[in-house]
């Protein structure tokens, strides 16, 4: 459900303004709301002082949040209470040099891995050249020069190598070797009075080349080749000697990073604060909203901390619109994941229905008739078990399972019902008959219950409507309300044509149709008979969790069939599980989908009105920024 | 020769659907991921639409259900 929410009035003399938003900031309930102009009344700015304050935190702030990217700092960390302007000067500094440090160590970091992945790729040619390049080093008329061509210039090679040796005959000689990747690796050998000008044949050849890195780019080869093999020896250990200089600082620093960040957060929320606060020069007022049951909490809180001189009182209902309330989901512990089926929406406005609990009957229940398997039920009951002992607390993970709890305790009772036990499994090793009908033959039976779920599904949605829109818009909500009557009356009267029902009904249920009909075009419009009929349209959707259920036990069949059809037991066996468990994903996920799906397309349609705020309280805040996701971060 | 006509026309009717349905997923997938990029809240809405289309192809399953259990003689 959609809590109900009070708007109060925190008024007080001018003096105890800042004692009274510090009680507020710490009862941590009350989402404020704009200071109204009035004439004489205006927001309560900050001083100059404590603008420039504020300026310097804001900046404080990125820092300490880019230290704590940087240093890998997760958790959350209770903020001090009380700082001082000392305390916030400490942490600044310590904000400004830690991120300075960290940036540091980052960058050495980067270029570590850089100068490794250059080094390794021209590893195995430089290891390969190295015996060619000294002896190349022992004559002093020759000098050799590596060269790294991309993969899309090798056409170009041998132009220059023709170039290259009519030019300078037996003189020069050219090894070449494929890297990773496809690129080729050339070593040149020719004569030094030669080398000042292979730049220029390079380019005149149109060779596209990829430079040695900088650092060993002017030093002869012969150098360049072993101290190249011997960085990559020591680049690890550099990068390791980086990675534990982050770790200590974040093990010696983080914790006092957190508060800090908590605690500038705090101040920062105080100061904006202000600009919600009406004030004049003897008195202020603070709006704001709340639950309706912690309204005695926060006067208790503001008569204690600030005395009675600072009231709380309760803003009439007629003074405010439903429109600007925040809207807080409240729901019992059983139906609380399913919020997050809501939570893919924009929320419901306030004064509206808080879809959940119906979503936490009707979605486990079509998901069950989809599957609708003992066997599968089991399986997703101990992969949700598994899932939920293994996923964070209050992670999506968790919920997720959570959700799956009930779908896989509905899609064993309707596994039970449809006499499925892993497919026919269960009728061919212990005869288990089905209870109500077998999905594998009786298509019409399992038609008739979908459509029949869908009837009750919109009609539901349709009252619910009503219900929604009978204060503001009785118009409509009597449209919904005949549209849910004329669904009903519609498959009464196909129920009885086709004497499923009694036929004598067939007539009255006519009449009454033509009766509803004018007063459905007098509520709506001129437009209501095509909405019925996409309405009646809606109830037929619902046909997917017969189809979708029919596929699923026809694939189970098959797998099942799979254990006899190959010449070998074993491999047949095989083939089964593996086809059991593809229509065992496939049968979690598709069923998920379409339930989602009726409820938002079908359901939601016919009384959800999104546009809901969130509702964000002013209190303190404790949550660091997420760290950076890094491939050098340890 | 009969059995042969009902066993192609639910075949046709569930492959014209199938193409339909993949047609219109195609479109409103690749709009939905663009989408997605750039506001990841729409993801419901989103999933919605990409849902929608696959009506035609379930309609279409139980059309060709219907043929072969009606004019095939079964159940």
């Amino acid at each position: 459900m959609i809590i109900p929410m009070a708007r109060v009035r925190v008024l007080g003399p001018r003096d105890r303004f800042d004692d009274a938003l510090q009680a507020v900031q710490d009862f941590g309930q009350l989402q404020l709301a704009e200071a109204r102009s009035r004439a004489g009344v205006q927001s309560a700015h900050l001083d100059p002082r404590a603008e420039r304050r504020r300026a310097q935190l804001m900046r404080a702030l990125d820092e300490t949040d880019e230290a704590l990217r940087a240093l890998a700092v997760a958790g959350t960390g209770p903020a001090q209470r009380n700082a001082t302007v000392q305390d916030f000067a400490r942490w600044a500094r310590l904000a400004n040099h830690t991120a300075r440090e960290a940036r540091a160590l980052r960058s050495r970091e980067t270029a570590l891995d850089e100068e490794r992945a250059l080094v390794t790729r021209y590893r195995d040619f430089l290891s390969a050249v190295l015996p060619a390049v000294r002896r190349v080093a022992d004559t002093p008329r020759l000098t050799s020069h590596a060269v790294v061509v991309p993969e899309s210039g090798r056409a170009t090679v041998d132009t220059l190598a023709k170039a290259l040796r009519d030019q300078l005959g037996a003189e020069f000689s050219m090894t070449t070797r494929e890297l990773a990747g496809g690129d080729l690796a050339i070593l040149l050998v020719l004569p030094r009075e030669f080398s000042a000008k292979l730049d220029a044949r390079l380019a005149e050849a149109r060779v596209p080349e990829v430079p040695l890195p900088a650092a060993y780019r002017d030093m002869p080869l012969e150098q360049a080749v072993p101290r190249m093999l011997a960085r990559l020896v020591d680049i690890p250990a550099e990068v390791e000697a980086c990675r534990a200089e982050r770790r200590e600082m974040a093990r010696a620093r983080g914790p006092e990073l957190r508060a800090a960040r908590a605690a500038i957060e705090d101040w920062l929320a105080a100061a904006s604060a202000h600009e919600h606060t009406a004030v004049t020069p003897h008195a202020f007022a603070i709006e704001g909203w709340l639950p309706e049951r912690s309204v005695p909490g926060l006067t208790r809180r503001i008569s204690a901390a600030v005395g009675p001189t600072v009231v709380v009182e309760t803003v009439a209902r007629e003074d405010w619109g439903a429109q600007d309330a925040p809207v807080v989901l409240s729901n019992p512990r059983l139906f609380r994941p399913f919020e997050a089926v809501i939570g893919l929406l924009p929320l419901p406005r306030y004064g509206t229905i808080d879809p959940t609990p119906f979503v936490a009957v009707f979605f486990p229940l079509m998901f069950g008739m989809m599957l609708g398997d003992a066997g599968y039920g089991v399986l997703l009951a101990g992969l949700a078990l598994l899932v939920h002992a293994r996923a964070r607390p209050g992670s999506l993970l968790q919920t997720a399972a959570r959700i799956a709890g009930p779908c896989a305790a509905f899609t064993i009772i309707f596994g039970v019902l449809y006499g499925e036990y892993f497919g026919d499994l269960g009728l061919r090793l212990f005869g288990l008959h089905p209870i109500i009908f077998d999905r594998e033959r009786a298509v019409f039976a399992a038609l008739a219950a979908a459509v029949g779920l869908g009837v009750v599904h919109v009609v539901l949605g349709l009252v619910l409507g009503a219900i929604t829109s009978y204060r503001k818009e009785p118009k409509h909500a009597l449209g919904s309300g005949v549209s849910a009557l004329m669904v009903l009356l519609v498959v009464a009267a196909l129920l009885a044509a086709f004497e499923v029902l009694p036929s004598r009904l067939f007539t009255p249920a006519v009449v009454v149709l033509l009766i509803a009909f004018p007063v459905l075009v007098f509520a709506e419009g001129l437009i209501a008979p095509v909405e019925l009929l996409a309405t009646l349209g809606n109830v037929l959707s619902y046909a997917r969790i017969m189809a979708i259920g029919t596929a699923s036990v026809m694939l189970a069949v098959v797998a099942n069939q799979m254990a006899g059809a190959v010449g070998s037991t074993v491999v047949g066996l095989v083939f089964a599980l593996l086809f059991h468990l593809v229509n065992f994903a496939i049968g979690v996920f598709s069923p998920a989908i379409h339930a989602f799906r009726l409820h938002y397309v079908e359901f939601f349609g016919k009384f959800y009105s999104p546009g809901g705020q969130p509702y964000t309280p002013f209190g303190h805040r404790f949550a660091p920024p997420a760290p950076e996701t890094s491939r050098t971060s340890s | 020769m009969n059995m042969m006509w009902i066993v192609l026309s639910a075949a046709g009717v569930m492959s014209v659907a199938a193409l339909a349905t993949a047609w219109a997923q195609s479109k409103i997938g690749s709009a939905g991921a663009a989408a997605l990029a750039e506001k990841p809240e729409l993801a419901g809405t989103i999933i919605v639409l990409v849902a929608i289309p696959e009506t035609m192809v379930i309609l279409g399953f139980i059309v060709a259900v219907l043929i072969l259990l009606r004019a095939g003689g079964g159940a």
